[in-house]
């Protein structure tokens, strides 16, 4: 996956953060679709799909699991201590701080959440 | 991809990391951190080289805090750079954990 984002950017110029940030949006995903989303064992499970826009970069992440919002994940309480500090929800933060809000829409069994990168 | 390497340095166990701390590389990093802290009484996680981190490779690293505060053992994360500085901040990993720009040896 990281390979298609480099070649992604690469092909439409666009630079390091850009990618680090698809990157990890991506990759965010991707984990939670398979830990969380029920989708690990399953074929062909999750696609996704970028674009170069008119000063922003579209991305879509989309999977067969179980209907689930993403955007409906509380954000996670990072001002706790080590010890009471929960680790859910963390990689959703960091999909929001990369690539700004999330849009959902559930359609013909799959999720698919949008987003949306300024360049 | 992850590279780790331990190196002594005046009574710190430094762990060097090169690469990608990520869902593929979480287990190898938290299994070293963790060596490291089981054996040495002080141990300095050197960032310069980790160019790619995601939740995976944090929650190895708060692993590894937890673990160090256990044993009543230092650790401290040293010399995060770029965008990975960026994630550690937006993590709120400064709350929990000794973060350092530089080496403390």
């Amino acid at each position: 996956m990281a390979e298609e984002v480099a070649w992604f950017c690469e092909e439409n110029d666009l630079d390091a953060e850009v990618e680090f940030d698809l990157n990890l949006a991506m990759e965010e995903l991707f984990t939670n679709a398979l830990r969380h989303g029920g989708c690990e064992g399953m074929k062909e499970a999750v696609q996704i799909r970028l674009e170069r826009g008119e000063g922003r970069v579209e991305a879509q992440f989309s999977d067969r699991g179980p209907e689930f919002n993403p955007a409906t994940v509380p954000p996670p309480k990072l001002e706790l201590s080590l010890a009471d500090r929960t680790l859910g929800g963390l990689g959703l933060h960091l999909v929001r701080r990369a690539m700004g809000d999330l849009a959902y829409c559930r359609s013909e069994g799959w999720n698919h959440v949008s987003m949306r990168r300024p360049v | 991809m992850i590279q780790i390497a331990e190196q002594i340095r005046s009574g710190w166990c430094v762990v060097e990391i090169r690469g990608r701390a990520d869902a593929e590389t979480a287990e190898e990093l938290e299994r070293a951190l963790r060596s490291a802290i089981g054996q040495h009484p002080k141990v300095a996680a050197d960032f310069v080289a980790v160019d790619y981190i995601s939740s995976a490779g944090l929650r190895a690293v708060l692993q590894a805090g937890r673990a160090a505060q256990e044993r009543q053992a230092e650790f401290t994360v040293c010399r995060v750079r770029g965008p990975v500085k960026k994630v550690f901040e937006v993590s709120g990993m400064h709350h929990v954990l000794r973060i350092e720009e530089d080496l403390p040896c």
